[in-house]
């Protein structure tokens, strides 16, 4: 699961944001400045959230570079629309690597701020190193 | 020719992204109208002679398979072509709505040539005019 988890955030990155990742075990101190946390809801059999939180940096450097642009142009709403949307493909690219069975739907993918930090996901966790960035990826259960 | 082409998708930066490839694929291209659902691509075809549609297919308001129902019943807008531009991946899903005459599908994450791949298949080589290299193109 992690396997393909791990797997669909190298694709969406390298092909959409030109970014490369570096797959990290555990850290010693996380980031404490202000982030982006993107997440679908996943429904169906299992049912949980899949996303990221992506310090306030890298999410504008993953819109530049997604959009084509300086990062000094990008605006806020697009780097939260863009966040939403790393998290939209990641999600369906896990999804379509994990042929997940029975029925499930996933639904639109929401964002919140973070400030002070990410806190640590109770679920199943990734770590990242993106542009000197740590970026966290997460499966979330949910009831 | 100048081709008009609809963006149908929830997201403003993935349209934004869209538009961009599109302007770099070489086409043609005379207006690039957007719209975040069905339900407002509509609208703009109502006002507007569109060439080709690019469609995300899980959006709020009208969905992907709903606004191409729509637009397969409609006896001015039935032929236009359609790709599904989406990170929707199961069959199940996607069977039905490549049934109902979407001309092609494109799954999320992509290159930027797969788009003009696409166009070209439908459209037609020559409709590609002024074509520029898009592998690896830093935007």
């Amino acid at each position: 699961m992690l396997e393909n988890l791990k797997a669909a955030i190298f694709e969406v990155l390298e092909t959409m944001f030109f970014l490369f990742p570096e797959s990290l075990e555990e850290v010693g101190e996380e980031s404490t400045g202000e982030a982006l946390r993107a997440w679908v809801p996943v429904t169906g059999s299992r049912s949980y959230h899949a996303g990221l939180t992506v310090p306030m940096p890298l999410a504008q450097k993953m819109a530049a570079n997604f959009l084509g642009c300086r990062e000094e142009e990008v605006t806020s709403q697009e780097m939260e629309d863009i966040v939403r949307e790393a998290a939209n493909m990641v999600t369906g690219n896990f999804l379509s690597r994990e042929q997940v069975p029975g029925a499930f739907r996933p639904e639109a993918p929401r964002s919140e701020r973070i400030a002070g930090g990410a806190p640590r996901s109770p679920g199943h966790r990734l770590l990242f190193m993106v542009d000197d960035h740590l970026m966290e990826v997460f499966l979330e259960r949910i009831a | 020719m100048a081709y008009n082409v609809l963006i149908v998708d929830d997201s403003a930066t993935m349209r934004a992204l869209v538009r961009k490839i599109l302007a770099m694929s070489g086409f043609d291209l005379g207006g690039c109208f957007e719209s975040a659902n069905g339900r407002e691509a509509l609208k703009i075809l109502e006002k507007h002679w569109i060439d080709l549609i690019l469609s995300d297919v899980h959006m709020p308001e009208m969905d992907g398979a709903a606004f191409l129902q729509a637009l397969r019943a409609h006896k001015l807008w039935r032929t236009i072509p359609v790709v599904l531009i989406t990170t929707e991946s199961r069959q199940e899903v996607l069977t039905p709505i490549l049934r109902q005459g979407a001309q092609g599908y494109i799954k999320k994450p992509f290159q930027p040539e797969v788009i003009r791949n696409q166009l070209v298949s439908i459209l037609g080589e020559a409709a590609a005019t002024n074509v520029r290299e898009l592998e690896g193109c830093d935007f």
